[in-house]
């Protein structure tokens, strides 16, 4: 026999009278500070607090301690230069695919498959997406991100999402795979496809952010608030343009939490190598494969092709042509192929906006073809607009700034 | 007094009367139902989502959730 | 038996349970033709490696979210399952209100009252012997994180049966009401 709703109710009511007794409930601290953290007033302000806290200790731990601390001392002194030593010998190509530049003196110019491969696989990115990944985690198991959710609904719900969009968005900026995966806790069809779209083409992922940090570190603010305007503008406009609904915000609120050891462990484990078993050798394999179509001269080839597009539209060299075609691959390795090519810093810019609004990474891109085709055709169709008109507009605000 | 949630003000409480149509069903596994006393935790501006507690539980809802939802108004303890 | 499932509401301490019955070697797979990731493992009982699977939060199973979908997926393929149904001990009422449902669909099912001390602190008192009188299936206070209570739980496991609640209700009938007041009714 099966009840209806108000029949189970009833029930439940008449066995919490003969079961339960409720003493008297004393406020505690935790209650105090959970309502403190979800109130507007003072709510928001925390939350900016936390956001931009989680942000410098993303940036301090990764990049100064971490890759500029250790592992830029150890792959340029000590790892290029053995590399280079002991396959002196391959033939020339091979060299190439594998070493690279034999004049190189450090990894991002070297641009081999065991050299820049490795290290912006181990040296860049593993220290940012572990960091970001604890710091998540954590915020999760203490049970701030619902409080957020409801803090963020307010301005998410006008584009069409709801406030726990927020969590495929910031999950995002660790790695757009599992962001992908955690769409799910949208409703509709319609908000899954909105905030696939959206994060595979706006949000950068650790990896890019670790490197942008290294490469372009005064300008990587700018590059964000672009992008983050994108989002909303963007997400606007498809909002506006796609059938479908958008529910409202429903979401529980539990208390804070004290998190425990094991189970932080459990999932910073789990989310950290499953980014490792994903990302290391999409970038090895990206290195070689762009060594390749180098060496066979399908990327000059495809520059002098796409060259009055880039040049002419984007503003940027045809050289950016070759890392794009890596962005494809690894994000990251893109942005590290760029830093060695001969451009302003306001080139340099769109070129970093361009690879982060361009083509997902291959990773993301399988998962969202599990998704349904449908919506991935969807989402490319969107990405191309996006590229197009986000990439041009880029390069009409320098000229009207007189700096293109 | 009646009124729906989403015209609550902070800290106001009530016993929920009714519940507008497909919601009952959507809303009875998060334990709002008829006959809970509800008690409003916030209102986010700008016609965001209100939090409102009830046995207990915090649970956040849209405002045009909350506008299908009615409540008789009780005492306010502040 | 050929499966335990771990159902709950998400934020009851779900996952700390599972790592508690299921120890190591635990996979993180992803169900079939979503991108809706689950846990599952394996637990010793009375010699037989039985799988357990930690279901994705659910609040009811009218399902509202894709993961919920799973959730109610998940139940309906398994349909010789023994569900072990966590609450959070602290708020009981909507917890009970999964745990019928499951009940309902004649699961044999186990009650863990989880984040026991949680209610503790809120000076909520859960007549236990008295509550698994009524429900008629095995009811056990646990606090997940400290790993209270897990192993009475998975020694009572075996005790599970699937009920009628029609005996639910004639068995509330003959159980008599301590003169309190509950919290939430008129």
């Amino acid at each position: 026999m099966k009840l209806n709703v108000d029949e189970r109710w009833d029930l439940i009511d008449r066995i919490a009278k003969r079961t339960l007794t409720f003493g008297k409930y004393k406020h505690t601290l935790k209650d105090a500070l959970g309502d403190l953290t979800i109130k507007p007033l003072t709510g928001i302000p925390i939350a900016i607090a936390v956001l931009y806290g989680f942000w410098s200790i993303f940036c301090s731990f990764a990049g100064t301690l971490c890759t500029d601390g250790f592992f830029v001392k150890l792959f340029d002194g000590h790892f290029l230069p053995y590399m280079q030593r002991i396959f002196s010998n391959l033939p020339g190509w091979l060299y190439y695919i594998l070493i690279g530049n034999p004049q190189a003196d450090n990894c991002f110019e070297a641009f081999g498959m065991l050299t820049s491969g490795l290290f912006v696989a181990i040296g860049v990115v593993l220290p940012a997406v572990f960091i970001f990944y604890l710091m998540f985690t954590l915020l999760e198991d203490v049970g701030y991100i619902p409080r957020l959710a409801v803090l963020i609904d307010t301005v998410l719900h006008k584009i069409g999402l709801h406030g726990y969009a927020v969590v495929p968005t910031i999950l995002a900026l660790g790695c757009n795979v599992p962001a992908v995966t955690a769409t799910r806790i949208l409703e509709t069809r319609k908000q899954r496809f909105m905030m696939m779209t959206l994060l595979a083409i706006f949000i950068p992922c650790g990896a890019q952010l670790g490197i942008m940090q290294e490469v372009i570190p005064t300008s990587m603010g700018w590059v964000l608030l672009y992008l983050l305007l994108g989002y909303f503008i963007f997400g606007f406009i498809i909002h506006k343009l796609l059938p479908g609904k958008s529910p409202e915000i429903l979401i529980d609120v539990p208390p804070y939490q004290m998190p425990t050891f094991r189970n932080v462990r459990r999932k910073l484990w789990l989310r950290t190598s499953c980014f490792l078993k994903k990302a290391v050798p999409f970038v090895l394999v990206g290195c070689a494969i762009v060594n390749i179509l180098y060496l066979a001269g399908v990327i000059n080839w495809l520059s002098n092709l796409l060259s009055p597009l880039f040049v002419g539209w984007f503003g940027v060299p045809k050289e950016t042509v070759g890392p794009l075609i890596a962005a494809f691959l690894r994000k990251d390795l893109a942005v590290a192929q760029l830093s060695v090519i001969e451009m302003t810093k306001y080139q340099m810019i769109t070129a970093v906006v361009l690879i982060s609004i361009y083509f997902p990474c291959i990773a993301t891109f399988a998962m969202m073809l599990k998704e349904g085709w449908r919506e991935l055709l969807g989402s490319l169709v969107v990405l191309a607009t996006v590229v197009f008109v986000y990439g041009g507009l880029l390069h009409l605000i320098w000229r009207l700034l007189g700096v293109a | 007094m009646k009124k729906k949630i989403s015209e609550m003000t902070y800290q106001e409480q009530g016993v929920v009367t009714d519940i507008e149509g497909d919601l009952r069903e959507k809303l009875a596994g998060m334990g709002i139902r008829r006959g809970k006393k509800v008690k409003m935790i916030t209102k986010q501006p700008v016609r965001g989502p209100v939090v409102v507690s009830v046995d207990g539980a915090d649970t956040s809802l849209g405002l045009g959730i909350a506008a299908k939802i009615t409540v008789e108004i009780n005492e306010t303890t502040i | 038996m050929k499966k335990i499932l771990l159902m709950g509401h998400p934020n009851v301490g779900k996952s700390a349970f599972f790592n508690r019955l299921a120890g190591a070697n635990v996979i993180e797979s992803n169900y079939p033709g979503t991108t809706v990731d689950y846990t599952k493992g394996y637990i010793r009982l009375e010699d037989e490696d039985i799988e357990i699977i930690d279901v994705p939060g659910a609040f009811s199973l009218e399902p509202k979210d894709k993961a919920e979908e799973v959730a109610v997926s998940m139940l309906n393929e398994n349909k010789d399952a023994l569900v072990v149904c966590v609450l959070d001990a602290s708020k009981i009422e909507r917890g009970l209100y999964l745990a019928l449902e499951i009940i309902e669909r004649e699961y044999r099912v186990v009650l863990a009252l989880n984040m026991w001390d949680v209610a503790e602190d809120k000076n909520i008192q859960i007549d236990v012997t008295k509550l698994e009188q009524i429900l008629g299936v095995p009811v056990v206070p646990t606090i997940a994180i400290s790993g209270e209570g897990i192993k009475e739980l998975v020694e009572r496991i075996k005790e599970a049966r699937a009920i009628e609640v029609k005996e639910i209700i004639e068995r509330v009938k003959l159980t008599s009401t301590p003169g309190v007041e509950v919290r939430g009714k008129e």
